[in-house]
């Protein structure tokens, strides 16, 4: 099988941001082998969840799965790439604030926008979920998260929301 | 909408099975007597050199599976899509893997392709094998969508065409609502055969313990479905270990088949099994097992995870319905190679 594995991850890193396609696929593909050790690539695979390449996108989904918490010092960026126009990037970024937990109170202001008025419902959702995650810390979200479930228009944003609202507490 | 591709001829019913390798004819002979009346078939064996490219390990022919068990396998195969099925060495292992069982269920097909099943299940017979493949829809709540099938061997294993589908999802609680197929061995006389459901699921690893408390709900629910079938198991990656099971630990009578070890690739988490009603599901035969594909087929690390980052997981039942056959017992050695 191939040894092209051997590269280093901010070589990946730089791949991942090439012009060919199918350079950019190998390197989200090498960074999901390389599993909680391409945690210094979060952010790039967070971005490359909105590239034009659904091999890119399929690679960065799976290794953005595995790798746990963001670093702290990624917080501030995830918390743009949760409100920005990009759905499958705002998903995971989403999902990357929950798993920081408390850790990401600074993003709760964002991701109660998110759960109000996102167009992706399923960005929405995952807005409502990481913000049960953070916690008693996301007490400024209680009103986005209280409209979510009083409209009651998608079953699960209303469940999430309400087991959010529950983890919150206050 | 999950569908069967057009089925293969039934093949024909095998009058008498070989003797396992390794197995003294008196010991055969036993096994014959206590399942006279069982044919479950290896017709497919033939030697042909295998097509394609060389085979990592040892190949040849299909080694005969042993034929007092029905092997039943869960295998996620990480992002299998258009960059894996394009890696002639990478398809090698993976038609190995399936080679070893009558049924696997995969998870995390992922491709924009119809094609990457129908190719992969066409390098598997490419040995003379006769595997065939059922196949859901693509199901996630974004635009990153993922496909569940089942490979499974025609020789051994009939597909109930009117039972292939997706569970119900009320709620929307499992990210990508499992597929389902009832299955049923190839003996004689068929009303002997072992019958059960196949639910096949990919959690999603953020929400788990809610996931699997739906699962457990969909388990009850399976169970009750058709009054004419008590066997239902539950495989796939769970991304949790049975302490991590919630509502399945609260059923008396739920058991599964890997414990006590580890199913990724890096050896370091419990992820994938089978879960079943132990008091229904009497022809489990206790044993069970995860496909190391490092050491199986002889890769570094690195090789194994272009494979995938999970290994499969197996279960070994018996191939007659339990209530026609007390006292089950595998007389065959059930091990698993390279094929």
């Amino acid at each position: 099988m191939s040894g092209s594995e051997s590269s280093s991850l901010p070589a990946l890193i730089a791949q991942l941001a090439s012009t060919n396609p199918d350079e950019r696929a190998e390197a989200a593909e090498l960074l999901c082998r390389a599993g909680t050790a391409a945690v210094a690539a979060t952010l790039p695979l967070v971005e490359a969840c909105g590239d034009d390449d659904s091999r890119v996108r399929e690679w960065a989904v799976a290794a953005l799965e595995e790798l746990g918490p963001p670093p702290a010092e990624i917080i501030d960026h995830l918390t743009e790439i949760a409100a920005g126009p990009e759905p499958l990037s705002a998903y995971w970024a989403a999902t990357l604030l929950g798993r920081a937990g408390r850790d990401a109170a600074a993003a709760v202001p964002a991701l109660a926008t998110c759960v109000a008025s996102a167009e992706d419902m399923a960005v929405r959702e995952r807005a409502a979920w990481a913000l049960g995650k953070i916690g008693p810390a996301a007490l400024s979200a209680r009103e986005a998260l209280q409209q979510a479930v009083a409209q009651g228009k998608d079953a699960r944003l209303a469940r999430l929301a309400t087991e959010a609202l529950a983890a919150i507490g206050g | 909408m999950a569908k069967q591709p057009d089925s293969p001829p039934l093949a024909a019913m095998v009058p008498s099975a070989p003797a396992p390798p390794g197995q003294s004819m008196p010991g055969r002979w036993l096994a014959g007597v206590a399942l006279l009346l069982i044919a479950l078939g290896s017709v497919g064996a033939q030697a042909q050199a295998p097509a394609g490219p060389p085979p990592l390990a040892p190949a040849g022919a299909p080694a005969a599976k042993p034929w007092d068990a029905v092997l039943i396998a869960s295998f996620n195969i990480q992002v299998f899509g258009e960059s894996k099925i394009a890696k002639p060495q990478v398809v090698n292992v993976l038609t190995q893997v399936v080679r070893n069982f009558d049924v696997v269920a995969i998870q995390e097909v992922r491709a924009k392709s119809d094609g990457i099943i129908p190719q992969f299940v066409k390098a598997i017979n490419a040995d003379g094998s006769r595997y065939h493949y059922v196949i859901g829809p693509r199901l996630g709540r974004t635009v990153s969508k993922e496909q569940y099938t089942f490979i499974y061997d025609t020789n051994r294993i009939e597909v109930d065409a009117t039972s292939i589908g997706t569970v119900p999802n009320p709620g929307d609680r499992l990210h990508r609502p499992p597929l389902h197929t009832r299955f049923r061995t190839r003996i004689n006389p068929p009303q002997m055969a072992f019958t059960f459901w196949l639910v096949d699921i990919h959690t999603d690893p953020d929400e788990v313990p809610q996931e699997i408390d739906a699962l457990a709900d969909v388990f009850s629910s399976m169970l009750t479905l058709r009054p004419d079938e008590d066997d239902v198991i539950v495989l796939g990656d769970l991304n949790a270990g049975p302490p991590q099971f919630g509502r399945f630990k609260k059923m008396p009578n739920a058991g599964w088949a890997i414990s006590n070890a580890t199913t990724n690739t890096h050896r370091t988490k419990t992820y994938d099994n089978l879960i079943f009603d132990k008091t229904t599901t009497r022809e489990y035969l206790g044993r069970s097992g995860v496909l190391d594909l490092q050491s199986t087929y002889g890769l570094t690390l690195d090789q194994a995870l272009q494979v995938s980052d999970h290994n499969p997981v197996w279960a070994a039942f018996y191939p007659c319905e339990a209530q026609n056959l007390p006292g089950l017992q595998a007389t065959t050695g059930i091990a698993l190679a390279p094929r």
